[in-house]
């Protein structure tokens, strides 16, 4: 296999291309502008308080460190503790926007900004999912993470960003409605399979699936990566639906944004309220109640909860939820009749970050699963304490160069052994991008494990 | 030499400090107060009613929660410096209102040793792990606060100063009427470092014990800015 070269900046991988970090290029002035934009009320009134708290109030304690799966998954690399990667950022900080800085330098650990430091700072904050588990360790409840987020932004401004997110992400995804650039034939051609394999499997079940209906009670938007990648997925969900015999519908690109991703929430608030705004805009042509966010994790952090703070309510009539809470809710109103004997196997729950230590929602899939699976094992640590996968920050999508091995290599060695440890053989989660990364990490270290999204496994325990 | 040191740090320094310190700490309190209220960035389990978030926070800046699952050391250290400290602290403050209390001296060598085992093992902390780079000004206010912690045991363990000279002391710093404080050179060199350490206090990361009510405020409230 011919091996690409390439630039060194911060470790020995790259996240970023070389067309895109552009590694000899003059860049310090622009971040210095554009860390600017960022401290600036009007332009970032979202996260500037969080952001200045981490900047000014680190005390270098490092009981972050213990917390980050990146950290512990390198072998404990300092490089990748959450203080030393935030760090980078704040020491431009102190010497550029603080007068003690300007005053003191060194001494307090202000230090002027070099076009190394640009570099690296642009890779460093591509080693970090953002998934928060540091926040949990901080005493003050600091977010290195979020500075990771802030970092991409200030990249964002300056052009630097993974083609994976921008270009084959949210470009893609406004253009053609789906990251993944599904037309409506093909879209259609996929149901039309998922339709005939469940009436194939469940003799004498008549299958529907309602697309673009307009008015319908639940619009369920999925991640398009599923009608790709996890089709299991797709045909769970709709034999639930059908099942359970409920007004619902998916959409197409006919209507607009069919694909629920928001990759805008990697690296930039813009293209975060663009991909929002054409959320909206596919919504209203839709008039669902309720629409329902698929099998997806940041998905849900940004329609379940941001959207409720960077939209007015009257934008927005209508209310979110994660698929896995309607499945709860069907369960609570016994309209799901189900035999754990389907599945007999042993299965572990993933806490995604972005729809459990995020999103609150810890409890709805472990009443689905207990209901659903025969043997239930929870993995150590889980909750909100869960490691992260590392197929957050939009890792999931990111495997050029040698990334893959960073990936696998810290984050896929934690949750390796994590899995390992409980001997189930099918590991659950809810969300596309974790499942992306689990795979990764079973093809990577041969492991003999299942990865599954939990509408499948629902799926084959129904009792018809 | 000893005379100026004594009337400049018993009576005019107090009043210096006092205004650095305070507005110091209003500024930092209200810059941050004032900054707009971020998007709902709650780690779940977070709360839903004001009362229960402050409840919360008070909680947690005693039982420390995040030190104690992932860094039992610096869960330790935290508890014996923070508890020694605050108690030390709070025997100055009896000056205020009286210049003796039982079990004082008892109390306040422990608290003087709990503090300065604390900061000593701050320090030995800082400079053995190599998780992040510490820089003079982290080791700067520890080494202050020990020379401060370390004279003041002294001064108690061997009973150096007139407790109630240093009632009368306070009281008139606090009722404008100042007088010279013990001319001790150990007391004044004490009391020079705890005033250089309080006026240092609110510029560096040391304006933590502020931080952690927006910190953990933020990550506690689940309630959305617009409904």
């Amino acid at each position: 296999m011919k091996v690409e070269q390439i630039h060194k900046v911060f470790d020995e991988y790259r996240g970023l291309s070389d067309n895109k970090l552009r590694p000899f290029e003059q860049k310090s002035e622009r971040f210095l502008e554009s860390f600017r934009g960022l401290l600036d009320k009007k332009n970032n009134w979202a996260f500037l308080l969080p952001l200045r708290l981490a900047l000014e109030a680190c005390t270098h304690c490092g009981t972050c460190a213990e917390a980050c799966p990146t950290y512990i998954g390198s072998g404990r690399n300092k490089i990748y503790s959450p203080v030393y990667r935030a760090d980078m950022l704040r020491k431009i900080y102190r010497r550029h926007f603080t007068l003690t800085g300007k005053i003191f330098k060194k001494l307090i650990g202000a230090e002027e900004i070099t076009e190394q430091d640009v570099n690296a700072m642009a890779e460093a904050a591509y080693r970090c999912s953002i998934c928060r588990r540091c926040v949990l360790a901080c005493p003050f409840g600091l977010d290195n993470g979020l500075v990771m987020r802030e970092i991409r932004k200030i990249f964002a401004e300056l052009g630097i960003v993974p083609e994976e997110l921008k270009e084959e992400g949210v470009d893609n995804q406004l253009k053609y409605g789906s990251a993944p650039k599904i037309p409506y034939e093909a879209l259609m051609n996929i149901l039309d399979f998922v339709k005939g394999e469940i009436e194939e499997n469940r003799k004498n079940v008549n299958v529907e699936i309602p697309v673009d209906k307009v008015g319908a009670k639940y619009l369920i938007i999925n991640n398009a990566g599923d009608y790709i990648s996890f089709l299991d997925t797709i045909r769970g969900i709709v034999e639930i639906m059908n099942y359970v015999n409920v007004d619902w519908t998916l959409n197409s690109p006919r209507t607009g944004v069919f694909d629920n991703v928001n990759y805008g929430l990697f690296y930039s608030d813009k293209d975060m309220l663009r991909v929002i705004h054409a959320h909206l805009e596919t919504i209203k042509k839709l008039k669902p109640e309720y629409v329902v966010v698929g099998e997806c994790g940041h998905a849900y952090d940004v329609l379940g909860h941001l959207i409720k703070d960077l939209i007015p309510p009257e934008e927005r009539p209508f209310k979110v939820i994660h698929i896995v809470e309607l499945y709860d809710k069907f369960l609570k109103e016994g309209k799901l009749k189900l035999d754990k004997d389907k599945n007999i196997e042993p299965v572990t729950f993933h806490d995604s970050c972005k729809i459990g230590r995020c999103g609150g929602i810890y409890d709805e899939p472990r009443r689905v699963i207990a209901a659903s699976c025969k043997d239930f094992r929870e993995m150590y640590p889980n909750r909100e304490y869960n490691y992260c996968c590392g197929g957050g920050g939009g890792f999931a999508l990111m495997s050029k160069y040698n990334f893959l091995d960073f990936r696998m290599k810290t984050y896929g060695r934690l949750k390796m052994q994590q899995v390992k440890d409980t001997g189930a053989s099918t590991l659950i989660t809810i969300c596309a991008n974790c499942k992306r990364q689990v795979l990764d990490m079973i093809s990577y270290y041969n492991l003999n494990i299942n990865v599954s999204g939990l509408s499948e496994v629902l799926a084959n325990a129904l009792v018809y | 030499m000893n005379e100026y040191l004594t009337v400049f740090t018993g009576i005019y320094l107090p009043y210096i400090t006092l205004a650095v310190f305070g507005l110091a700490v209003i500024y930092n309190f209200f810059k941050w107060m004032f900054l707009p209220r971020p998007v709902m960035w709650a780690i779940f389990p977070a709360k839903k009613s004001l009362v229960n978030i402050l409840f919360t926070i008070a909680q947690r800046i005693f039982s420390l929660p995040g030190p104690r699952k992932f860094d039992k050391l610096i869960f330790t250290l935290s508890w014996m410096f923070h508890i020694g400290l605050i108690v030390s602290l709070s025997l100055h403050a009896k000056y205020i209102f009286t210049s003796h209390l039982p079990y004082e001296y008892e109390v306040g060598t422990t608290a003087g040793m709990l503090a300065a085992i604390g900061s000593v093992g701050f320090i030995i902390r800082r400079y053995a792990d190599k998780r992040a780079d510490s820089h003079f000004a982290d080791y700067f206010a520890l080494i202050l606060l020990i020379i401060t912690l370390s004279l003041g045991q002294y001064i108690r363990m061997f009973k150096m100063v007139e407790s109630t000279h240093l009632w009368t002391w306070v009281q008139g710093i606090l009722t404008l009427n100042p007088i010279l404080p013990p001319a001790n050179i150990l007391f004044l060199m004490h009391i020079l470092f705890a005033q250089i350490y309080m006026m240092y206090l609110p510029f560096k990361t040391l304006i933590h014990p502020i931080a952690i009510f927006y910190g953990q405020k933020i990550i506690l409230d689940s309630r959305h800015v617009k409904g």
